[in-house]
C-alpha cells in the first residue's frame, strides 16, 4: 500500500500536516484544537451536518460559516474555528442557543448531567443566560421505546446519530424520525419496542439525556462511578468493555472501543446482561446436600473438608464438565488440581476447539476490508457472535460480495452438511475467487466444524496463509472454550484411563450446569460437586454446591474468536471468595502447588501455551498475537453424521442457541422481551403446502411432543426445513411434523 | 407580444393537445438536438445566459457541464424537474403544466439530451392535482407519439411539504426517505439522486429551453435585461392589487409597470405600502422603491432578490407584524426539522412575533428578534433559515416604526381593522393534513 | 492577671539586685497578688454555664444541616448528588430514585431515596448549600451535635427533614445586617 498523499492545513494559525481526505474536525484534533460536534460520528456514516455545531471560518468559501465536519482536508485550507474567528464563535454560540431554547435544562434530574456534551459545549461556547421567556416545547416523557431504553423527547436535540445508527450501523430501520419542525421527534415506527441485538448501542451515541437505559434510572450520578476496564464474557467476541460501579456493586456497562474487535459497539446482551449477578436465586454460601431438607448453607470450611472428602473417596474417578465461560486462570487450577493432585484426566470440554486457524489469524476488522466473505454454517452469525454481524452489515455497504452457505442462506444446503460445502468451496467458481482475492474471509458459524478443522483444511487450500488480508474465523459457542480447552490441556502431559465407574462429576459453571448431556453424566455418577451462581441450577442433583461468580467479579483472562488473549478485571465485589482463591487452598490439601493470585497462574500457564506473555503485555487493548504457520497439513476431523432426511410431510428441525438465552440472560427483566418469540420459521415453499401464513398458530409434533408456535416464514430459508430457537424446540425430535 | 416566450401561443391555442403543440412548432428542436452533440445544446444556453427560474439564478448551462461524463462516473444519469412549487406568492409552475405541458417534457427531453440521460423525474407538488392530470395526459400522448426515444419519464406527487422544492430535499423525498435537505458538498451533479450524477432544475427554466433553441441562444439574449438578467419571466403578480395572475415580461420591467400598467394599480382606493418582490422569502421593498426595475442586478443593489418572481402587493390595510408572523408561521411549520438554527430559530421568531403582537412584548425583544433572524441567518444546512430569517429581519428593519408602535401600545395600533386578505393564505390552510386524494 | 506578672518581674530584678541572693519576694507582693483574685469573687463571671445556658451564634452560623420541603409537602431535594459532587470532606451519600404515581416524594422525576450526612466528617463549609440547584439543603445554627455512638452521627432523611430537636438561640438577624437567605424569603 502507497503512503496516502500529506496535505498541509492551517487550522487557527496552527499548521498540521494529514493525509488528503481527513476530515476537518479529525484535522483540527490533530493540530490540538478542538472543534466542537454533537451530529458528528464517523462511526455511523457520511456527516450530515445537522447540529451546526462544528461551524467554523473557512478561507476562499463563501463569507458564511461551513459545518466543519462536512469538510475534507486540502492542501492550503486555512480554517478558523472559535479561537479565532469571530464569526464560528458567534455561530457556535448561537447553534448553543437555538439548542437550549426548548431543551428543559433538568441536568439536576437528568441522568447524563456529568457527562453531558451538551453541558460541556454549552460551558465552553454557549450563553450564559438565556434570552428565551416563552414557552417551552414540551412532550410526554419519560416514554419506554423498549423495556430497557427509555426516550424523553424534550431533552433531545435531534443530532439524528440514533437514527443514523439505526439505518446505518444495525440497518434495522426502527428508530425514524416523525413529524417535522419543531416537533419532530424520534419514534419508533408505530409505538412498536425497539428491539434487536444492538438497541442498546444509542444510549451512548446520544449526546444527551434523551435516549437512556431504564437499567442505572437515576441510581447515580457520572462521577460517582468507578469504571473498570474489562472484557464481556457473554459471547466468544470479548467486546471490550468499560464496566461502572458504585459502592461495589454494576450499575452499567459502556463499551470500550477496540478498534479490531468491536469498533465500540456492544450487543444488548452484553450491555444490559449484567443484572443476573444480583438475582434473587444467587448462591452466595457453599450448600451441601441433606436427604431430608434438600440444600443447607455450611460455611466455607466445611465445604472445603467437604470437597476434599469427595475428592478423596472418588480415588481418582473423577470427571469435570467445563463450562468455557471460567476463566484460562480458574480452568488451569481446576484442572492442575484434579490432573496434578488426583491424577484424573477425563474432562468434558464444552466444545471442540483446535488450534488450526491460528495459521489464518486475522482481526475481526479485516471482514470490514475483505472484498469477499463466505459464511458457512447453520447458526445466524448474530446469535452466535453479534459483533460479527455488524462487521458483515459494514463490509456489505462497503461493497464487499457476501455469501452464506447454510441451510438458509444464498446457497441452501441440508442441515448437517456444512463440513461437505466447505470441501466442495476447494474447487469450483467461488473457490477460484476465493483463492485469487487478496481480501477474502471465511467465517463458520455453527456446529460441526470440527473444531475449526475443517475451515482450517479449507483455508490451507485456498492459500489463506500467505494473505494478510485474508483470514478464517470458527466462531465458538462459549465465550472462552479456546482458552478453557488449551489451559485443560496445559496444566498436566499425562493421560489417564476413563473413570469407571464415575466416583465424582465436578460441574464447573452454568453453562455446563444445564448442559443435558451433564446432567446425563451426572445420573451415572455417584456424587456431583457442583460450582454454579444460581439456586436452580444446582437443586436436586449435586451433593455439594460451590457459588460460582461470574465473569464481571473475576480476574483473568479469556481467549476470544480470534484467538487474541484479553484480560477480565473483578469488576464487583463477589458474595463469595472466586473460584481461583478455594480452588488454591484445595490445591494445597493435595500437595499441588497454585498460587491464589490469577497473574501468577497466568504467568505459570502463559510459559506453556501463550509464549510466555504476562498480564502486563496485554495491556487494556490486548494486540492480536502473530499467525501460528501450520507445520503439517491440518487433519480435518471426521464429519458429523448427516441427519437422515425428513420423511414425507415432516421437516427437518433445525436448532439455534439464541443469543438471548441462557442462565444470565433468563435472569435480566430488561432483557426478556428480546427473547425469540415463540416461532418456527418455515421455508415459502413448505408454508405454501401446509397453507399456513405469517403469524398463523401451528402445532409442531413429533415423537409424543407437541409444542404450538407461530409461524414466521423465511425466504431464505431451505424447503423441508424447520428452525426453532431451543428455547421453544425443547424436548422436539429431529423431525417434526408441522401442522395448522 | 413577441417577448412571451414560455408561454407562446398558449392564449391562442390549447397547447395541451399533442398536435396542437406540434402544429405551433413543438418537438421539432428535440428532434432536432438529438444529432446535435450534448454540449452544442449547453452552448446555446450559455450564450442565452439562461439562468435558474427557482429562484437561485444559477446560470443554467453551467449546471449542465457540472455533470461529470459517463466515463468518469459510470452510473445513470438523471434529470430531476423540480415542479413542487410551494413558495407563497407563487404560481407559475402550475400555470406552465396546465397550459404548455409539452414544453416542459420537450425541455426535459431536449435536457436529458444534454446530459446523456435515460431518466427524468418530475416532481409535483401534491396539491397541484389538475397540473397533475394534465401533465400526466400530456406525458401518456408523448409517450404515445414515441417522441421519449428510449427516456424514461416518471412524474412523482409530493406528499406536501415545501422542503421538498429544495433540490436536495427532493431527491430524499424521491429516494422514499424523510424530506429534508442533504450536506453539500457533494453536489446533486456529481452525487444526487441514488448518489448518481442529476441535474435539477426549475419547471421554468426546463419549459424555457426549447424556445431558446428555436430562437437561438443569441437572439434570446438580447430580451430582458442583459447581460445578467435576460429573457422573460412570468411574474406572479398577488396581493392587493386589481388585477393579479401571471404575467410573462421580459426582465427589466419595473415593479410600478407591473403593479399600475399591468396589475390595475391597487383596488378600493388604498395606498401601496409595500411589495415582496421574489415570493414570501424575500425581504421586502418599501412603496418608494418600486422603481426599481425587476432584475436581479438591480434588486441586489437594495438587497433583495428576484427569487421565484412572486410580486406580492401589500396595502396600507396590512399590519407588518402580522405579515412577518403569518410568513414565519409558515417557515415554522414547513422546517424539516434537520438542523438546529432553522428548527429553533423558527418556531423562537413566531413567539417573539406573537408576542409583539399580543403587545406583550418589549423594545428590547424587538432587537432579539433581528438577533434572532441573523443567528439563523447564514448558518442553516439549506437555504429555508434563510428564507425565514431574510423577509421578516427586513420587515423589522423597513417597518420599525410599526413594530415599535405594537409595543407602545400594547397591541396592535390596526386593531381587528389589519387585513392580510389576498396576501396569504391563513396558517390554518397550510397546517391541514397534506395528503391529497389519490384520484383512481 | 498583668500586675502578677510584673510583680513576679519586680521579684526577679530584686533577686539580681541583691547579689544573687535569693530571697522570699515581699510579704506586701503577695498579699496585693491575693487581692486581685479575691476581688474577683465579687465579679459578675465571664465564662458562661454550658449547657444551662447558651450563647447566641451569629445568624449566618453554620451548624447542622437542614433539608427543606415545598409548601405542598414534597421534598425541594431531587437527589442530583450534586452537594455530595461539592462536598470536600465526601461525607455526603445520596441514591436516587424515580418517583412514581403512588410515590411522588419530590416534584420532579427523581427523588432521593437515600440522603446520609455523616456528620463526624462534616466540616460545616457549606459548599453543598452553594451546590443546591433547588436550596434544598441549608446550614442551620445547631451545633450540639455530640453522639455517644458514631453511627449515631449518620443524620438520615428524615432527620435532616424534621426541625432540629435540639435548637440553639439565634442572634437577632438586624443585629448584624444579615439579609434574608432566598430561601426564606422565596419559599
Amino acid at each position: 500500500m502507497s503512503a496516502p498523499e500529506l496535505v498541509t492545513v492551517t487550522i487557527d494559525e496552527r499548521s498540521v500536516q494529514v493525509p488528503k481526505g481527513t476530515g476537518i474536525v479529525e484535522t483540527a484534533a490533530a493540530a490540538g484544537i478542538e472543534i466542537p460536534v454533537f451530529c458528528y460520528e464517523p462511526r455511523l456514516g457520511a456527516a450530515v451536518g445537522a447540529c451546526r455545531m462544528c461551524l467554523v471560518e473557512v478561507e476562499g468559501m463563501p463569507p458564511k460559516p461551513q459545518a466543519g465536519c462536512t469538510l475534507f482536508a486540502q492542501d492550503g485550507m486555512v480554517v478558523k474555528t472559535a479561537r479565532t474567528s469571530e464569526m464560528a464563535r458567534v455561530a457556535q454560540n448561537a447553534t448553543l442557543e437555538f439548542i437550549l431554547v426548548n431543551h428543559p435544562l433538568d441536568c439536576p434530574v437528568c441522568d447524563k448531567g456529568g457527562e453531558c456534551p451538551l453541558q460541556d459545549l454549552t460551558f465552553r461556547y454557549g450563553p450564559g443566560n438565556t434570552r428565551m421567556t416563552f414557552d417551552k416545547r414540551t412532550f410526554e416523557k419519560p416514554i419506554p421505546i423498549s423495556p430497557a431504553i427509555s426516550i424523553d423527547r424534550e431533552r433531545c436535540i435531534l443530532c439524528y446519530r440514533c437514527t443514523r445508527f439505526s439505518e446505518s450501523v444495525s440497518e434495522d430501520n426502527q428508530l425514524v424520525a416523525v413529524n417535522r419542525g419543531a416537533q419532530t421527534m424520534i419514534a419508533t415506527f408505530e409505538d412498536e419496542p425497539y428491539t434487536g441485538a444492538f438497541t442498546g448501542n444509542v444510549t451512548e451515541l446520544c449526546p444527551v439525556g434523551a435516549l437512556l437505559p431504564t437499567q442505572p434510572r437515576f441510581e447515580i450520578r457520572p462521577w460517582e462511578f468507578q469504571a473498570v476496564p474489562s472484557v464481556c464474557g457473554l459471547c466468544p467476541v470479548g467486546c471490550n468493555i468499560d464496566v461502572d460501579q458504585r459502592e461495589g456493586k454494576i450499575k452499567r456497562i459502556l463499551s470500550r472501543n477496540h478498534p479490531e474487535v468491536d469498533e465500540g459497539w456492544l450487543c444488548d446482551k452484553g450491555r444490559f446482561g449484567f443484572s443476573h449477578l444480583y438475582a434473587e436465586d444467587r448462591i452466595t454460601d457453599p450448600l451441601r446436600r441433606v436427604r431430608s431438607r434438600g440444600l443447607e448453607e455450611i460455611s466455607w470450611e466445611d465445604a472445603l473438608d467437604d470437597a476434599e472428602r469427595l475428592l478423596r473417596e472418588a480415588n481418582g474417578r473423577i470427571a469435570v464438565a467445563l463450562s468455557g465461560s471460567e476463566t484460562t486462570e480458574d480452568a488451569y487450577a481446576l484442572a492442575k488440581l484434579v490432573r496434578k493432585g488426583l491424577g484424573a484426566h477425563t474432562a468434558m470440554l464444552p466444545e471442540e476447539i483446535g488450534g488450526g486457524l491460528d495459521a489464518f489469524r486475522a482481526p475481526l476488522s479485516a471482514i470490514r476490508d475483505a472484498e469477499l466473505i463466505v459464511v458457512l454454517g447453520e447458526d445466524p452469525v448474530v446469535e452466535r457472535a453479534p459483533i460479527v454481524d455488524l462487521w458483515l452489515r459494514k463490509a456489505r455497504r462497503a461493497g464487499a460480495e457476501i455469501v452464506e452457505i447454510g441451510p438458509a442462506g444464498d446457497v441452501q444446503i441440508a442441515p448437517g452438511t456444512t463440513a461437505r460445502a466447505c470441501r466442495k468451496l476447494k474447487s469450483g467458481e467461488l473457490g477460484d475467487r476465493l483463492r485469487a482475492s487478496e481480501r477474502a474471509i471465511l467465517i463458520w458459524s455453527g456446529g460441526g466444524a470440527g473444531g475449526g478443522s475443517h475451515l482450517a483444511a479449507l483455508a490451507t487450500d485456498l492459500g489463506f496463509a500467505d494473505k494478510p488480508g485474508c483470514g478464517a474465523f470458527f466462531l465458538p459457542e462459549t465465550a472462552n472454550g479456546r482458552g478453557v480447552a488449551e489451559a485443560w490441556a496445559a496444566a498436566s502431559d499425562d493421560e489417564g484411563p476413563e473413570p469407571e465407574p464415575l466416583g465424582l462429576l465436578i460441574v464447573s459453571g452454568d453453562e455446563a450446569a444445564a448442559n443435558p448431556n451433564v446432567r446425563a453424566l451426572a445420573e451415572q455418577a455417584e456424587r456431583v460437586l457442583a460450582i454454579t451462581m444460581f439456586h436452580s441450577l444446582a437443586v436436586g442433583w449435586a451433593d455439594l454446591v460451590l457459588p460460582g461468580t461470574s465473569y464481571l467479579e473475576r480476574e483473568g483472562t479469556y481467549v476470544n474468536v480470534e484467538g487474541r488473549i484479553q484480560r477480565l478485571r473483578r469488576t464487583a465485589i463477589p458474595p463469595a471468595p472466586d473460584e481461583l482463591a478455594w480452588i488454591a487452598q484445595l490445591a494445597s490439601r493435595f500437595e499441588v502447588e497454585l498460587s491464589p493470585s490469577p497473574s501468577l497462574v497466568f504467568a505459570e500457564l502463559s510459559e506453556r501455551v501463550f509464549g510466555g506473555v504476562t498480564y502486563e503485555d496485554l495491556g487494556e487493548e490486548a494486540r492480536l498475537p502473530d499467525r501460528v504457520p501450520l507445520e503439517a497439513a491440518p487433519a480435518e476431523s471426521a464429519d458429523e453424521p448427516v441427519p437422515a432426511k425428513a420423511p414425507g410431510g415432516t421437516l427437518q428441525l433445525l436448532r439455534y442457541r439464541p443469543l438471548f438465552s441462557g442462565a444470565a440472560v433468563e435472569r435480566v427483566p430488561e432483557l426478556q422481551f428480546q427473547r425469540p418469540a415463540p416461532e418456527i420459521e418455515l421455508s415459502v415453499k413448505d408454508a405454501k403446502r401446509l397453507g399456513v401464513r405469517r403469524g398463523e398458530p401451528v402445532s409442531v409434533r413429533s415423537n409424543g411432543t407437541s409444542v404450538q408456535l407461530r409461524a414466521a416464514i423465511n425466504k431464505r430459508l431451505k424447503a423441508g426445513v424447520a428452525r426453532i430457537a431451543d428455547d421453544h424446540a425443547r424436548d422436539l425430535h429431529p423431525t417434526v411434523e408441522v401442522s395448522k | 407580444m413577441a417577448d412571451v416566450i414560455v408561454l407562446a401561443n398558449a392564449d391562442e391555442r390549447d397547447l395541451r393537445q399533442l398536435a396542437e403543440y406540434r402544429a405551433v412548432g413543438g418537438y421539432t428542436q428535440l428532434e432536432r438536438v438529438r444529432s446535435l452533440e450534448p454540449a452544442a445544446i449547453i452552448d446555446e444556453l450559455n450564450t442565452a445566459n439562461l439562468r435558474g427560474r427557482g429562484g437561485a439564478f444559477f446560470p443554467s448551462g453551467r449546471k449542465m457541464q457540472f455533470i461529470p461524463p459517463k466515463e468518469q462516473i459510470p452510473k445513470p444519469h438523471y434529470v430531476c424537474v423540480n415542479a413542487d412549487e410551494s413558495e407563497p406568492g407563487t404560481f407559475k409552475d402550475r400555470e406552465i403544466m396546465n397550459r404548455v405541458p409539452h414544453r416542459l417534457i420537450e425541455g426535459s427531453l431536449i435536457a436529458a439530451h444534454a446530459i446523456d440521460s435515460q431518466h427524468v423525474f418530475i416532481y409535483i407538488r401534491g396539491e397541484y392535482l389538475d397540473a397533475f392530470e394534465t401533465l400526466r395526459t400530456a406525458l401518456d400522448d408523448a409517450r404515445g407519439a414515441g417522441l421519449f426515444n428510449g427516456v424514461t419519464v416518471v412524474l412523482h406527487r409530493g406528499a406536501g411539504a415545501y422542503i421538498c422544492g429544495e433540490e436536495s430535499g427532493l431527491l430524499e423525498s424521491l429516494e422514499g426517505k424523510r424530506g429534508q435537505a442533504r450536506s453539500r458538498p457533494p453536489f446533486p451533479a456529481a452525487s444526487g439522486l441514488y448518489a448518481s450524477p442529476t441535474l435539477i432544475n426549475n419547471v421554468e427554466t426546463i419549459a424555457t429551453i426549447p424556445k431558446i433553441l428555436e430562437l437561438g441562444g443569441a437572439e434570446y439574449a438580447k430580451i430582458g435585461a442583459p447581460p445578467d438578467s435576460t429573457g422573460t419571466r412570468l411574474f406572479c403578480l398577488s396581493g392587493n392589487v386589481v388585477k393579479g395572475g401571471n404575467y410573462e415580461l421580459p426582465m427589466g420591467i419595473t415593479i410600478r409597470e407591473v403593479i399600475y400598467d399591468l396589475g390595475g394599480g391597487i383596488p378600493d382606493g388604498r395606498a401601496l405600502k409595500a411589495v415582496i418582490p421574489g415570493g414570501s422569502s424575500m425581504p421586502i421593498l418599501t412603496a418608494d422603491q418600486i422603481d426599481v426595475p425587476l432584475e436581479h442586478d438591480a434588486l441586489r443593489a437594495l438587497d433583495t432578490f428576484l427569487g421565484a418572481a412572486a410580486v406580492i402587493v401589500v396595502d396600507d390595510r396590512a399590519c407588518m407584524v402580522q405579515l412577518g408572523l403569518r410568513v414565519a408561521q409558515f417557515y415554522m411549520h414547513e422546517s424539516c426539522g434537520k438542523c438546529t438554527p432553522c428548527r429553533e430559530g423558527t418556531r423562537w421568531m413566531v413567539q417573539l412575533l406573537e408576542a409583539i403582537e399580543a403587545g406583550d412584548a418589549t423594545h428590547s425583544q424587538l432587537d432579539l428578534l433581528l438577533d434572532v433572524c441573523d443567528r439563523i441567518l447564514g448558518k442553516c444546512l439549506c437555504p429555508l433559515g434563510d428564507a425565514a430569517a431574510m423577509p421578516v429581519a427586513s420587515y423589522v428593519v423597513k417597518f420599525r416604526d410599526e413594530f415599535r408602535a405594537h409595543v407602545d401600545q400594547g397591541g396592535c395600533p390596526f386593531g381587528g381593522e389589519s387585513s392580510l386578505e389576498g396576501l396569504f393564505a391563513p396558517v390554518d390552510q397550510h397546517t391541514h393534513h397534506p395528503v391529497a386524494e389519490v384520484p383512481a | 492577671m498583668l500586675r502578677i506578672f510584673r510583680g513576679a518581674g519586680l521579684s526577679h530584678r530584686f533577686a539580681r539586685e541583691t547579689g544573687g541572693l535569693v530571697v522570699s519576694p515581699q510579704p506586701v507582693d503577695t498579699l496585693k497578688g491575693f487581692g486581685v483574685t479575691f476581688k474577683q469573687i465579687f465579679k459578675k463571671p465571664l465564662t458562661m454555664q454550658y449547657p444551662e445556658h447558651k450563647r447566641p451564634v451569629y445568624p449566618r452560623f453554620r451548624g447542622r444541616h437542614r433539608l427543606w420541603r415545598h409548601e405542598n409537602g414534597l421534598e425541594k431535594c431531587v437527589g442530583c448528588s450534586l452537594c455530595a459532587a461539592a462536598c470536600p470532606a465526601d461525607c455526603i451519600r445520596v441514591v436516587a430514585a424515580e418517583n412514581t404515581a403512588e410515590n411522588r416524594v419530590s416534584p420532579g422525576e427523581r427523588y432521593a431515596r437515600i440522603y446520609e450526612i455523616n456528620m463526624s466528617r462534616c466540616i460545616f463549609c457549606g459548599y453543598c448549600e452553594l451546590a443546591c440547584p433547588f436550596d434544598a439543603i441549608t446550614l442551620g445554627n445547631e451545633y450540639e451535635l455530640a453522639e455517644y455512638d458514631r453511627d449515631d452521627q449518620i443524620y438520615t432523611k428524615d432527620m435532616l427533614l424534621a426541625e432540629p430537636i435540639k435548637k440553639v438561640p439565634v442572634a437577632d438577624a438586624e443585629l448584624y445586617d444579615t439579609p434574608i437567605p432566598y430561601y426564606r424569603a422565596h419559599s
